[in-house]
């Protein structure tokens, strides 16, 4: 079996996330450069009922199985041979929804945007100097990134 | 339709009466001249004829708003309820309310940039957005549930979707009833829960499952560093409200310790301003400023504040009404010995805590009133300046109390709040409501900003010490205010977090400076700082408009409550500031409005707008239309 490098993780702090949001509105501004929480990798369920906000975002799991389940394994998900993230090339992906079936958590961390037809996750903001831009500029640091020593 | 930038692109139109649903598209509405918000509401309701119905009329439109920013990062996750409104007092004036939470976006990020509510649905019901599916749902079981509860509900029926409800106080047609979001976002003045309550519509449930396109993402990414630097400078404020910040100092820590649980605020926002406590027996609620202002006039225990504020929350009542304005008359009217003790239990028929002259605690005084104004019980329901109406005939010292209110309350019904210079008095006189969060632009602008714009300093024109108060240009800082204020409403920027202290440090001092271009960079027109001024003028234009149409107001219209011209006003009657304001003198304030309708571009007598100035704003057809009426000067 194929050695997977292990990947850092954006951990979530409940305590403290004040579920407002603008880790959804950041998220797809630099990734879509549209507004809006359907096409943001970082999904906050928000309960104002009882202030518990969740966060549902892509785990960076040690054992991927949207990466093993692609049938375009290395092309369209890949996992970055230095950082252990997995993350998806937009011009490969063929958006056949096969990784959002494999994907253990639900609701699944993958999701398909349709107009493009392709599959989108988290993918740490690969590339972008800074980091992850949500963590960037969460107002209170509810979002952080673990390394993969951290996690 | 064309794709959209900035706009989610369609205004919903909802006729209740004939379970009919239009989605007209918005550029039907000019929005690049109108922008959003305020805007867009004047412009939809003037389209619609500006129809001289009473509030709780079927014909009376609901016009739920957005503008081209919500939904982006930063203090734009606002949204505004224009209506004609049962709270206006003596007449019910066509007004506006903003609001915060997460319907504004939601509503955006579900495709609308609006939603028009007509008609009268014949049982209760409440509005599903979903996608492109609109649907009129039964809400027969929700009547009579209160607002956390009844959203609880809906939740489960629609998942993640954020809603608009409204509480027992707007079912039974309540004047100060508010709609509400969660728990304290609230279109609270204005008693539009009650327009809701008069249609049988119990809540609007909105799921936000699109997107908005913005024009150019790598400029509005860029800019949202300054956004960043800004919310540095205003975070503060979140500090001072999450405590009592009246009570003394260990109180205030104490109750922060205890029962803080969260901030709390609108989507999108870095500020979240408000914040969530709770407190075991009482229960979870959001709470920001004017939320504490029951507490250094009638307790010093915060627990009693909380009560007030989740009760109020609940049944759906207007807190600077309900808990803080009426209670404040009684106090007074106590204090002064307009009221005796017996009075205000056997003929006003509300128990006497302490501060009344008696033993009740304030928890059974809370009660008894909240639940008679949500009830709709008759004159509790029906706002302070009708509730004093009704004594006035009843009571010995009725008109001794009218007196009182017309302190209390400065203009249309509403309830004072800074109104400690000039520019904000005049502000008040020619608006249909309190100019509330605006009042705060004329207290605390610099005198750098104001040289920058070229007006007239704070301390020139305040009201507080009359020997240094001038009332030459007092008149340009209304406009300026005015016009600001209809920009900061429809596009729109928290009025709150852009006052004076923010986004106007130099170089870039005007907030249209940095307003036109993230509004350039979101909806990819050009629009700079000259247009976007000029729509804030387009804006206030139009308002007037339709107050001279719909309303019939004239320059005599345009005035204070008279004690303000007679005496010095004692700032919530001495019992929150101390501060002694005026009197103004009424010749000068005539002066001053004769300067103002100049400026203005508005024919003296009258007090209407000229074609000159309305063809100038692009508004022909408003000229005609009031030519035709025989209101063009």
């Amino acid at each position: 079996m194929l050695e997977v490098p292990k990947s850092g993780v954006l951990v979530h702090d409940p305590n403290v996330c004040a579920g407002c949001g603008v880790c959804e509105v950041m998220c797809s501004l630099y990734h879509e450069g549209v507004l809006g929480p359907a096409l943001a990798r970082s999904h906050i369920v928000r309960q104002p009922f009882t202030t518990k906000h969740g966060h549902n975002i892509c785990r960076q799991c040690s054992s991927p199985g949207c990466y093993f389940a692609c049938p375009l394994k290395d092309r369209a998900i890949c996992i970055d041979g230095r950082t252990g993230t997995t993350y998806i090339d937009e011009d490969e992906c063929t958006g056949c929804g096969i990784c959002v079936d494999a994907c253990p958590f639900d609701p699944p961390r993958i999701k398909i945007n349709v107009e493009k037809n392709v599959a989108f996750k988290c993918d740490l903001c690969k590339g972008r100097e800074g980091g992850p831009i949500c963590v960037e500029y969460c107002p209170f640091q509810a979002l952080k990134f673990a390394s993969k020593n951290e996690r | 339709m064309a794709k959209s930038y900035g706009w989610a692109g369609k205004v919903l139109q909802v006729d209740l009466t004939n379970e009919k649903v239009n989605k007209v598209p918005t550029t039907n509405y000019r929005p690049e001249e109108f922008i959003g918000g305020v805007g867009l509401s004047a412009k939809i309701f003037w389209e619609l004829g500006c129809p001289k119905v009473d509030a709780f009329d079927p014909g009376n439109p609901l016009i739920i708003s957005a503008g081209p920013l919500t939904g982006m990062y930063g203090p734009f996750g606002r949204g505004e309820v224009c209506s004609i409104s049962p709270q206006c007092y003596p007449d019910e004036l066509f007004t506006y309310s903003g609001f915060g939470g997460m319907f504004p976006a939601k509503m955006k990020y579900a495709g609308c940039d609006g939603i028009v509510v007509l008609g009268k649905a014949e049982k209760p019901v409440y509005l599903s957005i979903h996608e492109e599916d609109v649907e009129i749902k039964d809400a027969t079981d929700l009547w009579g549930v209160d607002t956390f509860e009844a959203q609880k509900v809906l939740m489960n029926d629609e998942p993640e979707a954020s809603i608009l409800v409204t509480g027992p106080a707007g079912e039974n047609l309540s004047r100060i009833a508010v709609i509400l979001n969660e728990t304290k976002f609230a279109a609270g003045q204005g008693g539009f829960g009650g327009v809701m309550g008069s249609k049988n519509l119990k809540a609007i449930a909105v799921r936000g499952t699109g997107v908005v396109a913005v024009a150019k993402p790598d400029k509005v990414l860029e800019l949202t560093r300054t956004i960043i630097e800004e919310n540095k400078k205003i975070n503060w404020v979140r500090l001072m409200f999450r405590t009592p910040y009246m009570a003394p100092q260990e109180t205030k820590e104490k109750f922060a310790a205890r029962y803080f649980e969260k901030h709390y605020g609108c989507y999108g926002c870095p500020l979240q301003c408000h914040s969530i406590h709770y407190i075991p027996g009482i229960g979870l609620s959001g709470v920001s400023c004017a939320n504490w202002l029951w507490a250094p006039t009638f307790s010093i225990d915060p627990k009693e504040v909380w009560e007030a504020n989740v009760i109020s929350q609940r049944l759906g009542i207007n807190t600077f009404e309900g808990i803080i304005g009426l209670p404040l008359l009684l106090a007074l009217s106590l204090k002064s010995g307009i009221l005796t003790r017996r009075e205000i239990e056997e003929d006003i028929g509300l128990p006497t805590p302490k501060w009344l002259g008696g033993t009740a605690t304030n928890h059974e005084f809370l009660t008894v009133l909240l639940h008679k104004i949500a009830n709709g019980e008759s004159p509790y329901a029906e706002g302070t300046p009708r509730f004093i109406e009704y004594f006035r005939k009843k009571l010995v010292c009725g008109e001794k109390l009218v007196d009182l209110y017309k302190e209390l309350y400065t203009a249309w019904g509403y309830a004072f709040h800074h109104v400690d210079n000039l520019g904000s008095a005049l502000h008040w006189a020619t608006d249909t409501r309190d100019p509330v969060d605006s009042c705060h632009e004329y207290k605390n602008s610099a005198p750098e900003t104001m040289e920058h714009f070229g007006l007239p300093p704070y301390a020139n024109y305040q009201i507080v010490n009359l020997s240094k108060t001038v009332y030459e240009g007092a008149e340009r800082v209304t406009a300026w205010v005015q016009d600001n204020q209809c920009l900061k409403n429809s596009l729109p920027v928290c009025e709150f977090w852009s006052s004076v202290t923010s986004f106007y440090n130099p170089p870039e001092m005007d907030l249209r400076i940095f307003e036109s271009r993230l509004l350039s960079a979101v909806t990819g027109l050009d629009m700079n700082v000259d247009k976007l001024a000029m729509a804030g003028e387009r804006i206030w234009n139009l308002r007037r408009a339709i107050m001279v149409k719909r309303e019939n107001r004239t320059r005599e219209n345009d005035t204070l409550n008279e004690p303000y011209f007679k005496k010095a006003i004692t700032c919530y009657g001495g019992t929150a500031t101390g501060l002694v304001n005026g009197p103004i003198d009424k010749a000068k304030f005539e002066a001053l409005k004769d300067r103002y309708y100049e400026l203005r571009g508005w024919d003296v007598t009258t007090g209407w707008p000229t074609r000159a100035k309305l063809e100038e704003l692009g508004l022909k057809n408003v000229a005609d239309e009031l030519a035709n009426i025989g209101k063009l000067p």
